[in-house]
C-alpha cells in the first residue's frame, strides 16, 4: 500500500500551500502519475481524501492524469510509444496490456524516458471564504 | 484605490510542480555517493515473500565474506529472524523492521547506512520487503536490483508483476529443483522476463542444490 506513501507527501504539499495562502480553499490537487509506476488512482484518492480530513485541506480531492510511457532505443534510434506486452490476457481481463521496454523496432532494450513521473501538477482554490465584507 | 475581490465560488488554478518522488531520489542519491566514496557496491534485492531471498543472500554471504567485506541490511515488518543467522556469520547486519511499511525506502537505508562501519567493506547486499509492487517506485541508492523469482509462484509471476522487472538489471530464478515438480518452465519464466526487458540477465539457480550460485556471486561483485 504505497498510495499511502504518495497521500502524505501530497497532504504535506497541501498543507504548505493552505498555511502559505490562508485567504485560499483548497478544492482539489492534480497529479501526473506515469503509466510505468505501480501507483493506483482510486487508492491514492482514497488516501489522499482519508489523512485530509481533520486539517484545514479537508475536503479537497485529488485526481490525476496518466502519463503516457515514451522510450527511445539506443541501437535502433526508435524513440515513441513502447510496445506493449499483449498476449490477450490483459484484454480477456478488461486491462490494459503492461508496457515492456522491448523496442518495437529492434526488438533491443529501450529506455522510458517518460511514464515513471508521480508529481503534483496543480492545485484548484477558492477564494470564497474571504468574499464576505 | 480600486479593489478587486473574487465572487464567491470563483475558481481559479495554479500551476504547482512539485514531485512526489523526489525526496527519496534525493536520499537515494546521498546513500550512493557515500557509498561510492567508501568504495563499496550495494545491491538491492527485492522479490515475493518465499521466493528465497534471505536464503540467497545468506548463501551469497558464505560464499563472499572471506573474499571481500560484506554487510547485510533485511528489510522485514517485524522480527530479526533473517537477520540472527547471518549476523551469526560474523558479518555486519541491520534488521529494517518497516514495522508497517511495504518497502523499504532511502530514508531508512540512510539510516542503516550510518548504523554500520563503512571502512572496509565493498558489498552491501540489501534485502527489501517481500513484496512485488511497492518496491520498485523506491530506489536505495544501490547500483543494481535484483528480482528473485521462484518457481513457486506459478506460471504467470512475471506477467502479473511487470512493474517489478523494468528497474531491474538481473533476475533470479530460485528453486529449479521444484520446476518439475510444480510443474512449472522455468524457460518460459525467462522467456516473460526478456519480453519485458530484453537484456535483463536471467540466472537460473537452486540455493538448496547450488546450482546457480557461482554466477550470481561472480554477478553481485561485478556490478
Amino acid at each position: 500500500m504505497h498510495e499511502m506513501s504518495f497521500a502524505a507527501g501530497v497532504l504535506e504539499k497541501m498543507l504548505e500551500f493552505a498555511f502559505s495562502h490562508p485567504d485560499r480553499r483548497l478544492v482539489e490537487v492534480k497529479l501526473a502519475v506515469g503509466v510505468l509506476t505501480c501507483i493506483d488512482p482510486e487508492q491514492l484518492a482514497f488516501c489522499y481524501e482519508a489523512i485530509a480530513a481533520g486539517t484545514v485541506v479537508a475536503g479537497s480531492t485529488l485526481t490525476m492524469e496518466p502519463v503516457e510511457a515514451i522510450v527511445k532505443c539506443a541501437g535502433c534510434g526508435y524513440h515513441g510509444s513502447p510496445k506493449l506486452w499483449d498476449d490477450g490476457l490483459a484484454s480477456a481481463l478488461a486491462f490494459a496490456a503492461p508496457a515492456t521496454l522491448c523496442c518495437p523496432e529492434c526488438g533491443g532494450t529501450a529506455e522510458a524516458l517518460q511514464g515513471h513521473e508521480c508529481a503534483i501538477r496543480s492545485v484548484r482554490y477558492t477564494t470564497s471564504s474571504l468574499a464576505a465584507p | 484605490m480600486l479593489t478587486i475581490q473574487a465572487s464567491p465560488e470563483e475558481i481559479y488554478d495554479i500551476e504547482l510542480e512539485h514531485s512526489l518522488l523526489e525526496a527519496n531520489e534525493k536520499l537515494a542519491r546521498e546513500n550512493r555517493a557515500l557509498l561510492d566514496c567508501h568504495g563499496i557496491t550495494a545491491v538491492d534485492f527485492m522479490g515475493a515473500i518465499g521466493s528465497g531471498k534471505t536464503t540467497l543472500i545468506t548463501r551469497l554471504v558464505a560464499m563472499l565474506r572471506e573474499r571481500c567485506g560484506v554487510a547485510v541490511f533485511n528489510g522485514d515488518a517485524t522480527t530479526c529472524a533473517d537477520a540472527d543467522p547471518i549476523a551469526a556469520m560474523g558479518v555486519q547486519v541491520v534488521q529494517i523492521a518497516t514495522v508497517n511499511g511495504c518497502h523499504l525506502d532511502a530514508n531508512v537505508v540512510g539510516k542503516a547506512l550510518r548504523g554500520i562501519e563503512l571502512d572496509g567493506l565493498r558489498l552491501l547486499m540489501i534485502e527489501n520487503i517481500g513484496n512485488l509492487i511497492c518496491p520498485a517506485e523506491f530506489p536505495l541508492g544501490s547500483k543494481a536490483r535484483v528480482v528473485v523469482i521462484s518457481v513457486t509462484e506459478g506460471p504467470y509471476m512475471v506477467r502479473k508483476h511487470p512493474h517489478m522487472f523494468l528497474g531491474a538489471a538481473a533476475v533470479v530464478i530460485n528453486k529449479i529443483d521444484l520446476a518439475e515438480a510444480m510443474g512449472i518452465s522455468v524457460e518460459a519464466l525467462a522467456n516473460d522476463v526478456h519480453a519485458l526487458k530484453p537484456d535483463i540477465r536471467v540466472i537460473p539457480a537452486s540455493c538448496k542444490t547450488g546450482a546457480g550460485l557461482d554466477e550470481i556471486a561472480a554477478m553481485v561483485t561485478a556490478f
